[in-house]
């Protein structure tokens, strides 16, 4: 809370000394962009970036969303966790002050702004609370204290960053998000029930009239609020974040998960076309969440990853076998990535493991390399021991390591460790130490 | 959990039931309406595939009044003058019209048998946005359909259930008179739950469950054998009695100074040490919830 003074006090007398000394020396201004909240630009090629409002996902995906891209989502089989993602990335735009746009056939969008997890910020009521905490700690802590009581009339430290000053927040999904934090944000919705009867006569176009509809409404969006890049740079800017819920159902008038050979193949391709255009040309950034386990024709599934930027899928357990599988037991689905962006250069980033599984905690949307470390090290009691590799034999290290089907070479090579092992060692030793 | 999607009075509920040529799920129909009746609900039943005698529910004269049948069987293209309902009229307006006809004000039940004769005269996709147009009116509390899943394409079936707040797919069982249901059920908050059950429907249309064929997630519970007390037998005292618990609280440890002391130290000298900690986006904070493993 206090950065934000001291860096205006270290600004403050930088400018006197260069008015006193007169040195031509002047900082690099950092572009505009940048001021905008909630946004960082990447460590690889400089994009701005956006979280996705689940951490780890940002980080599998390189860091976050870069403005101007979309990222799709392959929905789970019952749209549960799909429906998840959507909400934290609208929460995410919530928190951090940017605008939105929700578009939906299916629920109206409004019950899905309701169910928005609540934050968890570490920063609501802390000033307020700082010096009562420190006197609760005289009062009560005094006899609780018997080893370590040097420490008791230390005011508590705050060990969380301000939650406004990070990239990417947690959600609290047990909570919904107060109504007076989500009206403060400008939310646009497009509810496709509504729209349907206004439109206007069938024009001939490859698109259906759903998705003209939905494009010509975020079209006027963002030229009447000055998303674009083309506009004035006068005034602040914000970010748009785009959340389209379950396109190419039925409910869309789509008939591509209906028919091995729809109709109108290209209506979902030429609207996502059209949507890409228009995010690459403004503050905007798209996610898209599709039911392709429906889809029934591979191809059409093919071409719209490749107009997405990003692109992931979301296989739960619910219903599967995998459901009752012990090496599946911590986690609540696999979560493959099917395409990172490749933007402004000829490699994108490539994840550390493929192997990848999601489990929705209380607080945390987690996603982790699965169990294949562990079968490294817990061979299933049922499989006959195996011998020790001997050179004589010459057999790779690799292949007696792990033998389940599941697992890439790769992963297997992969040591387990999760860089976490030291911080609680750290902190036992320091209290140890204190009390001595 | 087949009983509970039967009564379950959630608004905006749509449960389908699919079933196949070897097993016919209109007698499950029949109990979903029986059990509406019984709750004192509008029944309208728009029937397509078989006459209004083969669907007729026994029933007492109050129930009578709120069933409502629209008769889609004897003229279903309309080839016929006035014929009371053509598939043609499967259309949210036009359902609505026809609900609206009948004398009962309260939201209604509405029993659709069956879906597939719909669909081979509607594009899915118009289906689709029929029923969720229904689902959302207000006028309809609850629709149940019939779907003969072996009839159409999987992307239509797919998409349908896609739609369903729960799916009943009937099953002959390997013996006896039982239908085995696979009941799938997905509640609001995205939850799904699923079973395996065998039932047996009666004359009265009361539905029966025999036993539940498979419950997932259960086994996993009774493989685990109950994990003996480690603290059980051993040769060593691990437990204190009152006795010497006290002498071990009498005990003063090394470095634990009297009240005097204690507090003379703690007074804020000149000079002392002060730790100041500012949070870094570096800094390796770990976010794990202790309270990770309560119900979400």
């Amino acid at each position: 809370m206090a950065a934000p003074l001291r860096s205006g006090i270290g600004v403050g007398s930088r400018q006197d000394t260069r008015a006193v000394h007169g040195t031509s020396f002047q900082k690099k201004s950092r572009g505009k962009l940048v001021s905008i909240p909630g946004t960082r630009p990447s460590v690889q090629n400089g994009q701005l970036l956006v979280s996705t409002g689940v951490t780890s996902l940002d980080y599998v995906i390189g860091g976050g969303l870069a403005v101007g891209t979309l990222l799709l989502i392959e929905e789970d089989k019952y749209d549960s966790y799909s429906r998840m993602l959507l909400k934290y990335f609208l929460a995410e735009g919530v928190v951090c002050g940017h605008s939105l746009f929700l578009g939906s056939a299916r629920d109206p969008p409004e019950e899905i702004l309701q169910e928005l997890p609540a934050p968890v910020l570490d920063d609501i009521g802390c000033a307020a609370g700082d010096e009562g905490q420190a006197k609760l700690c005289d009062s009560e802590g005094e006899d609780s204290m018997k080893i370590a009581w040097r420490y008791q009339n230390f005011p508590k430290v705050q060990t969380a960053l301000a939650a406004s000053s990070r990239f990417g927040h947690y959600y609290d999904v047990s909570k919904t998000m107060d109504p007076e934090m989500r009206q403060a944000s400008k939310c646009n919705t497009f509810f496709l029930p509504d729209e349907l009867p206004l439109k206007s006569e069938a024009e001939p176009s490859t698109m259906n009239a759903g998705y003209r509809a939905l494009l010509r409404s975020i079209q006027n969006l963002i030229h009447r609020e000055g998303f674009d890049t083309a506009a004035p740079q006068n005034k602040s800017r914000n970010i748009l974040r785009i959340g389209l819920h379950s396109l190419g159902s039925p409910l869309w008038g789509d008939d591509i998960c209906c028919k091995e050979s729809p109709s109108d193949a290209v209506s979902l391709t030429s609207f996502l076309y059209g949507f890409r255009a228009l995010l690459r040309s403004s503050l905007c950034v798209g996610m898209v969440t599709v039911p392709s386990h429906l889809i029934q024709n591979r191809a059409i599934m093919g071409r719209v990853t490749k107009l997405c930027d990003t692109a992931i899928a979301l296989e739960s357990f619910r219903g599967s076998e995998r459901e009752t599988n012990p090496l599946y037991k911590d986690y609540h689905g696999l979560l493959h990535v099917r395409q990172t962006p490749h933007l402004n250069c000829l490699v994108c980033e490539v994840p550390d493991t493929k192997d990848l599984a999601f489990k929705l905690k209380r607080k945390q949307f987690a996603i982790e390399p699965h169990a294949a470390v562990d079968l490294l090290v817990r061979q299933p009691p049922s499989e006959p021991p195996i011998e020790p590799p001997t050179a004589r034999r010459g057999r790779p290290v690799r292949d007696y390591m792990c033998n389940c089907k599941s697992c890439s070479p790769s992963v297997c090579a992969m040591q387990p460790g999760s860089g976490r092992g030291g911080v609680g060692g750290g902190g036992e030793l320091l209290s140890d130490m204190a009390g001595i | 959990m087949l009983l509970d999607v039967i009564q379950c009075v959630e608004s905006g509920r749509f449960v389908i039931i699919q079933d196949s040529v070897q097993c016919c799920g209109r007698q499950l129909l029949q109990s979903f309406m029986c059990a509406a009746l019984k709750r004192e609900e509008v029944v309208h039943v728009l029937a397509f595939d078989v006459a209004e005698e083969d669907l007729r529910v026994p029933s007492d004269s109050g129930c009578a009044q709120r069933l409502c049948f629209h008769d889609g069987y004897t003229d279903p293209l309309g080839w016929n003058d006035s014929p009371p309902l053509t598939v043609l009229q499967f259309s949210p307006g036009e359902i609505h019209a026809l609900l609206s006809r009948s004398e009962h004000p309260k939201p209604v039940t509405l029993v659709i048998d069956s879906l597939s004769w719909v669909l081979r005269h509607h594009p899915p996709a118009v289906v689709c946005q029929c029923l969720q147009e229904l689902r959302r009116g207000g006028a309809v509390r609850s629709i149940v359909a019939l779907l003969h899943s072996d009839l159409h394409q999987q992307g239509i079936v797919g998409s349908l259930c896609h739609l369903a707040t729960a799916i009943v797919t009937v099953a002959p069982a390997l013996r006896g008179h039982h239908t085995v249901a696979k009941t799938t059920r997905r509640t609001r908050s995205g939850r799904v739950t699923q079973e395996e059950e065998c039932f047996i429907i009666k004359e009265d249309l009361t539905v029966t469950v025999q036993k539940q064929t498979h419950h997932p997630g259960q086994r996993d519970t009774e493989q685990e054998e109950p994990q003996a007390d480690p603290a059980a037998h051993l040769t060593f005292n691990l437990r204190l009695s009152e006795a010497e618990k006290e002498a071990k609280d009498k005990l003063s440890l090394p470095f634990v100074f009297s009240q005097e002391k204690k507090s003379a130290l703690l007074q804020p000298r000149p000079g002392a040490g002060q730790i100041i900690y500012e949070p870094d986006a570096n800094d390796d904070f770990d976010q794990e919830d202790p309270d990770d493993d309560l119900d979400v």
